[in-house]
Order: structure tokens, then C-alpha cells, then sequence
């Protein structure tokens, strides 16, 4: 499932794929991977990214059951 | 029975892959050095050589499974860059394995012949340094070409998305 919310928290920032991936200190296609959803981060690097994008985990990981 | 469904939880998931992936580089290096002595001890005996076939189908494959794995996913490794520098120290370091053991080796079976034996081992190490650093370069090339079109690929995507 796509994470639209990472998108959006990046791009109210203006940063790029590119940029986020430097600042949480991975690669640009696991950033990318991560906002397509085929890839699933470990807690360490959702908090990272969290941390960067000042939002907490539930507002760019939670999402609601259908 | 088998389940179709994991009897491993996520801890338990990459533990094991942690001692698969441990296994693979015991085998590997198992497999390597096992070789190395075999050579030592039979030479260029033919049928030492016979004796050997089966570590060394098993090696290359092993191998070449983790060399077109990292390749089409990507990856280089984890500390070495992917650069002409790291290439040349690294078929450096093979030329000198292989020239060393040819040269025992070589010494164990004609202990009369120094300086051929010396020879054949220097030849050897050189020959396998070319080798090494041809593999190494072309591989290093294809890794950084791919990079360059999936970088090219990830900017196209966010323009269109702009």
C-alpha cells in the first residue's frame, strides 16, 4: 500500500526523495520503495524519518482500518 | 506438514536469516580454502584436480548466485566503493593468494625447480590479477551504470508527480 503521507510531509518541507534519503542516511530508492509501500521500514528508520519530517509515527505510519 | 503460512514471528524471521547468512559465508570461505588446500597437496595432479571438481561447481555457483543477486538488486556491498582504487587493491590481493599457493604448490611437487616454480606462480598471480580486475571493472561499470538509470528513472517519477 502506497504511503501517500510520507509524500505530503516531504513535500510540505520541499524536499525531495534525494534529500530525505540523506538526512535519515539511506538510500534514495529505500525512501522511494517506502512511498511506493514495497518496502517495509524498521521502527528505528520510521522514527528517523519522523524526526526529520517533525511528525509523529501515527501521523505518516498509522493507517485505518477498511 | 508443511504450512503455508510462516511458523516463524519477525524476531524469529531475521534471526534466521542471520544464521542462513552466516552459513553462506562459512561455506564460502569452507569451500575456498578447502580448494586452497587441496592445490597445496595434489599439485597439478590430474586426478587431484578430478578430486575438486565437485567444491568447485559448488563454489562458483554459490558465487555467481551472490554476484547476479547484488547486481540486478543494486547493491555493491557494504563498505567497499565501487571504484577502480577498491578494484585493483582487491585483484591485487587475489593475484598475490593465487601466486603464493601456485608457488608451494609448485615447490611441494618439484622441489628441484625453484625458479620455474617461482615462475609459474609469479605468472599465475599476474594472470589472475588481469583476470580479477577485468571481471571487477566491467561488473563495477554495469553497478554504476544501473545506479545512473535508476537515479534518472526516481527523477523522472517525482518530476511527473510534480
Amino acid at each position: 500500500m502506497k504511503n501517500l503521507k510520507i509524500k505530503a510531509a516531504r513535500a510540505g518541507l520541499d524536499l525531495s526523495q534525494a534529500e530525505l534519503a540523506e538526512k535519515v542516511g539511506v538510500s534514495r530508492q529505500t525512501i522511494n520503495a517506502i512511498e511506493k509501500g514495497d518496502y517495509n521500514p524498521t521502527i528505528n528508520l520510521c522514527i528517523s524519518i519522523c524526526k526529520v519530517l517533525n511528525k509523529s509515527l501515527d501521523e505518516l505510519f498509522w493507517t485505518e482500518e477498511e | 506438514m508443511k504450512n503455508k503460512k510462516s511458523n516463524l514471528d519477525e524476531r524469529q524471521e531475521q534471526e534466521l536469516l542471520k544464521i542462513e547468512h552466516n552459513g553462506c559465508w562459512l561455506a564460502f570461505w569452507g569451500l575456498l580454502i578447502a580448494m586452497a588446500v587441496q592445490m597445496v597437496i595434489y599439485g597439478y595432479d590430474v586426478n587431484g584436480m578430478k578430486a575438486m571438481i565437485g567444491e568447485w561447481v559448488v563454489f562458483m555457483i554459490l558465487t555467481l548466485y551472490i554476484a547476479i543477486g547484488c547486481l540486478k538488486h543494486n547493491i555493491w556491498d557494504r563498505r567497499f566503493a565501487a571504484d577502480t582504487k577498491t578494484n585493483v587493491i582487491t585483484s591485487i590481493l587475489a593475484g598475490l593468494g593465487m601466486g603464493i599457493l601456485n608457488i608451494v604448490s609448485m615447490v611441494r611437487e618439484y622441489p628441484d625447480a625453484i625458479v620455474r616454480s617461482i615462475a609459474t606462480g609469479v605468472f599465475m598471480g599476474v594472470f589472475t590479477f588481469i583476470l580479477c580486475l577485468i571481471c571487477m571493472e566491467i561488473t563495477a561499470g554495469k553497478y554504476r551504470k544501473d545506479k545512473k538509470k535508476l537515479e534518472e528513472a526516481l527523477d523522472a517519477e517525482e518530476d511527473d508527480e510534480e
